[in-house]
């Protein structure tokens, strides 16, 4: 056992437990199939578990995150185990017993489900509620020690929360950038130049790590969305409120929790053969192939949870945790976007969990749903499927448009334009996202009759998205605008987001979707949605609030080239992904004819690519170096009127030390005497 | 009709209620057998559901003030009483995407299943709903005893439930062809349909039985004699689950012809 914890035994961990795992892996590999596969899944997966676990062990020791990541590997051993034996004891050998991956089909996705139930357990975010079915009584609030460590165990303060979400989010966002640059560069001119037929990973051809990545790029930036919303959402909300938690402290602990076992089956997707079938996972493609798929099928299923209960306790927390006097129409912006995006994360979710599980039991027990020779039925998946994931963008993007009108008057200082449309406008959005899910199935054969009805209702969803933009204009207008790096993201995001918008009515309109279906126009689409929604506004927010949770500031000139740089080089790859969309270009495939004439294009987006992942990581260093080396800013540095920027950073452990109560309107900037909360008299202390 | 709260007229709504369902679901199943309208199956399934979400799970209690003292019982049993219905009505999106799902599948069909065990199986939970309810009147009364003795016998009929399903219905539709992997072109997956559909449910079953376990366990102890809302909850999740048979039992059982 090492005495000193820190990030230098955790890499040297990370070395040794990698080669480790790698020769175990290979051993077992060794021992079913009688070949040394090198480049083999199992051996893979092996140095990827030990290593990610050897890395936290010497970062943290054993206990929270390392102690669940143990139980999480020993869970889908054993659960794997227990199949295979039952599977003996029905009487089947050699490769029936075994599959391809050491272990068979059933025996891993059981393993796997047993797997991330373990890390729960070993994790610790269930020993509450296991003392309370034995009749034990906790404490209602558990203190931290001050520190890091905090952020790597179980922790019940809604911040902390926060920012295990936000880190984790970032995690994410690096890792599916960079599978995303993997595969731009293999884009970057035509014909296969590095992820060849001849080239072997992980049981894949060059071609087929291809389509894993790009399906995982797709994926992963979904999950890492949803955590990113929630960090957001996790460490403001509450403090906007004037709440000193969220409703249900340890739903939420298992919320953020159970994302992690999510994530590391959606990376085991990648290695145990991988997914070809984008990050839809339609059926037939999906019933057939690889165990890949069905990891990827169950890390999504988890990963669900994570978002329907962290979506339940936002609910819960705004209606039943408000402070004094905050009525409905006084509540805060981004409190309302979190309202409203959670209503489709808590109802709709389980229908994405739903098709996922149909396709899985279909591939297990040869249940017929999607299967036409059983009288199956391949585009009810669709519908099912569409019913979660198209209100799904509209989870990933409420928050952020929330954020920017929660920002904009900030640094315009002007009271929001019509505060109740904006409001309403979120709900709006929410309600006629439930009804647009068909627009994605025009070219899928479903009937015809169908289609006007959902491209109307689709045009509908420009209204309520309209109302914001006219408040955003009408709020920006005459204004004494200052430009912060905040500021820029929010400027940026109401471009960006302007131009995925545009973009949208054509794919809308089922005349001309008829022609852009399935090609690099929806790419670009709907990465300017994605990008103006939640990306944009998301590091409006991180520079926000940077200071508020560490009582530093980020630095301003980084934050500005991280703005300058990443802006036009996205304007640039989306633009340019439109443009060969409109003229042909297929999304989703490795290779594509010279003869299009597209390979300037492709290079200058893969360039522009390298430069938005250069940005970034410029983000990141800042962002990590000011943690510790930045600026002091312990004040109310952008002069808000917001409750949270009344108390000195960063927060207390409980928040507010005395109540406050709101007297007045939360956004009206310069106007003389108006004042939106005051604190009560300190003699009024809870708790 | 209002809610009442006084304490014996509480658990005489809770016979008047069962007496109101079980009439109902004998009316569904002559329904059934004779003239066969689906609009009506539909109208008495969402009767009963109707009478069991207000009397049963007296859905009435979300609507309180949401002024008051943040840290009393009441106020934190207000907003786990929300938390509770905001997950039921996230879990029901579950039940009602397979019951589209059975819809597109088998339209006005249904499998070919042991009529008697399935209403069997129904009335057992339809009067375990019953015994709950007089369990959770009987806490609210201070009246343990009572409280375990009907909480105990909702445990066993659940149980029983769980066993007719599972080992009894599925062995027996096994045995007679409808396998899970059983479907073809012109019948549809009847199988997966089956199975699924009900599995679900069991697993709901499943868990609802495991927390009435806790409950029974911790209410021995006296747990619940002052602070009584995990009794509550446990309650209104075991009558979920019998909401969500009220739908699944027509639509598996009655609705439409037998597929041969």
């Amino acid at each position: 056992m090492m005495k000193s914890r820190s990030v230098g035994s955790g890499l040297l961990l990370l070395l040794v437990g990698g080669v480790i795992g790698y020769g175990v892996g290979l051993g077992l590999d060794f021992v079913v199939t009688g070949v040394l596969n090198f480049s083999g899944s199992v051996a893979g997966l092996f140095a990827l578990l030990a290593s990610v676990t050897a890395f936290f062990f010497g970062v943290y020791g054993y206990r929270g995150i390392t102690r669940g990541l143990v139980w999480q590997v020993l869970g889908t051993i054993l659960g794997g185990l227990f199949v295979t034996a039952i599977r003996f004891l029905m009487g089947l050998r050699g490769t029936e017993l075994f599959g391809t991956f050491f272990f068979s089909e059933p025996a891993w996705v059981f393993g796997a489900l047993v797997g991330a139930v373990s890390f729960l357990f070993g994790v610790g975010v269930m020993d509450d509620w296991v003392k309370w079915a034995r009749g034990i009584d906790t404490p209602e609030h558990h203190e931290d020690k001050p520190g890091w460590e905090k952020y790597l165990g179980v922790s019940l303060d809604h911040k902390v929360i926060g920012v295990q979400y936000t880190i984790t989010a970032l995690v994410l966002i690096s890792v599916g950038g960079l599978f995303a640059l993997i595969f731009r560069t293999e884009l970057a001119a035509s014909q296969l130049q590095f992820l060849t037929t001849t080239f072997k990973l992980f049981n894949q051809t060059g071609p087929q790590i291809y389509n894993a990545l790009m399906s995982l790029h797709g994926m992963i930036m979904i999950v890492s969305i949803l955590l990113g919303i929630s960090g957001i959402i996790n460490y403001v909300v509450p403090l906007l409120l004037g709440a000193h938690d969220m409703a249900f402290p340890r739903m939420n602990a298992f919320a953020f929790w159970v994302a992690v076992p999510a994530s590391v089956l959606l990376l085991m997707s990648l290695i145990l053969g991988g997914f070809e079938t984008g990050w839809t996972g339609y059926p037939p493609l999906s019933s057939r192939g690889p165990v890949g798929v069905q990891m990827f099928f169950l890390g999504v299923f988890v990963a669900g949870w994570s978002s329907i209960l962290g979506a339940l306790n936002v609910i819960a927390t705004v209606m039943r945790m408000r402070a004094k006097g905050m009525t409905a129409m006084r509540l805060p912006i981004l409190a309302w976007a979190s309202v409203a995006t959670s209503i489709i994360a808590l109802t709709a979710t389980q229908l994405i969990g739903l098709s996922f599980q149909l396709v899985m039991f279909q591939r297990l027990f040869g249940m017929g749903f999607f299967d036409p020779t059983k009288g199956g039925n391949p585009v009810l998946f669709q519908h099912l499927f569409w019913f979660y994931s198209h209100p799904a963008v509209y989870v990933f993007v409420l928050p952020g448009l929330g954020v920017i009108s929660e920002l904009l008057p900030v640094f315009v200082r002007k009271p929001l334009f019509g505060y109740r449309w904006v409001a309403m406008s979120s709900l709006g959005i929410a309600l006629v996202g439930f009804i647009v899910w068909a627009h994605h199935m025009f070219t899928s054969g479903m009937n015809e009759y169908l289609r006007v009805p959902f491209m109307y209702s689709t045009l509908l969803v420009a209204v309520p998205t309209g109302v914001k933009f006219f408040s955003w204009v009408a709020t920006i207008w005459g204004g004494k605008i200052s430009t912060p790096t905040p500021m820029l993201f929010v400027l940026g995001a109401i471009i960006v987001f302007l131009m995925g918008g545009l973009s949208g009515p054509p794919n809308a309109t089922v005349s001309v979707d008829l022609h852009l279906h399935d090609t690099y126009f929806i790419v670009g689409h709907f990465h300017d949605t994605i990008f103006g929604g939640f990306v944009f506004p998301f590091f409006a927010a991180l520079y926000y609030w940077f200071p508020k949770a560490t009582g530093r500031r980020m630095n301003e000139f980084w934050g500005k080239v991280h703005f300058w740089l990443m802006t036009p080089s996205f304007l640039i790859l989306t633009f340019g992904m439109m443009r060969i969309g409109l003229l042909g270009m297929r999304r989703r495939i490795a290779d594509y004819d010279p003869a299009l004439g597209f390979d300037t294009t492709h290079l200058i987006l893969t360039i522009c690519g390298f430069a938005i992942a250069l940005s970034v990581l410029i983000f990141l260093i800042n962002f990590f170096h000011s943690m510790k080396h930045g600026e002091k800013a312990e004040g109310n540095l952008w002069a808000s009127r917001s409750p949270e920027w009344q108390v000195p950073s960063p927060m207390a452990a409980h928040n507010y030390e005395v109540p406050f109560e709101v007297v007045g309107e939360p956004y009206d900037y310069g106007l003389p005497g108006s004042k939106y909360i005051e604190f009560a008299p300190a003699q009024g202390k809870k708790h | 009709m209002t809610h009442t709260e006084d304490k014996k007229s509480m658990l005489s709504q809770g016979i008047y209620i069962f007496v109101y369902l079980a009439l109902l679901t004998g009316l569904e199943f002559f329904v059934a057998v004779t003239f066969k309208s689906v609009v009506l199956l539909v109208v008495v399934a969402l009767v009963k559901a109707a009478l069991v979400v207000y009397y049963y799970m007296h859905v009435y209690k979300l609507n309180v003030d949401g002024e008051g003292d943040h840290d009393s019982y009441e106020y934190k049993s207000g907003t786990n009483r929300l938390g509770l219905w905001l997950f039921l009505i996230s879990d029901s999106f579950v039940f009602g995407g397979l019951m589209v799902m059975r819809i597109n599948l088998l339209g006005l069909t249904h499998p070919n299943l042991n009529q008697l065990l399935g209403l069997g199986v129904t009335s057992v939970l339809l009067v375990s709903s019953f015994f709950m309810n007089r369990g959770e009147t009987m806490i609210k009364n201070g009246d343990r005893q009572g409280f375990l003795n009907n909480t105990l016998i909702t445990f066993v009929l659940g149980f029983l439930f769980l066993i007719g399903v599972v080992f009894v219905e599925w062995r027996i539709a096994a045995h007679e062809g409808l396998v899970a992997s059983f479907g073809d072109p012109a019948k549809g997956p009847v199988g997966g349909v089956f199975y699924m559909m009900t599995g679900m449910h069991a697993f709901h079953v499943l868990t609802g039985l495991i927390f009435l376990a806790i409950v029974w366990l911790n209410g021995r102890k006296g747990l619940y004699d002052q602070k009584s809302y995990p009794v509550e909850a446990a309650a209104v999740y075991w009558h979920f689950v019998d909401v969500v048979w009220i739908f699944f039992y027509p639509a598996l059982y009655l609705i439409g012809t037998v597929i041969v």
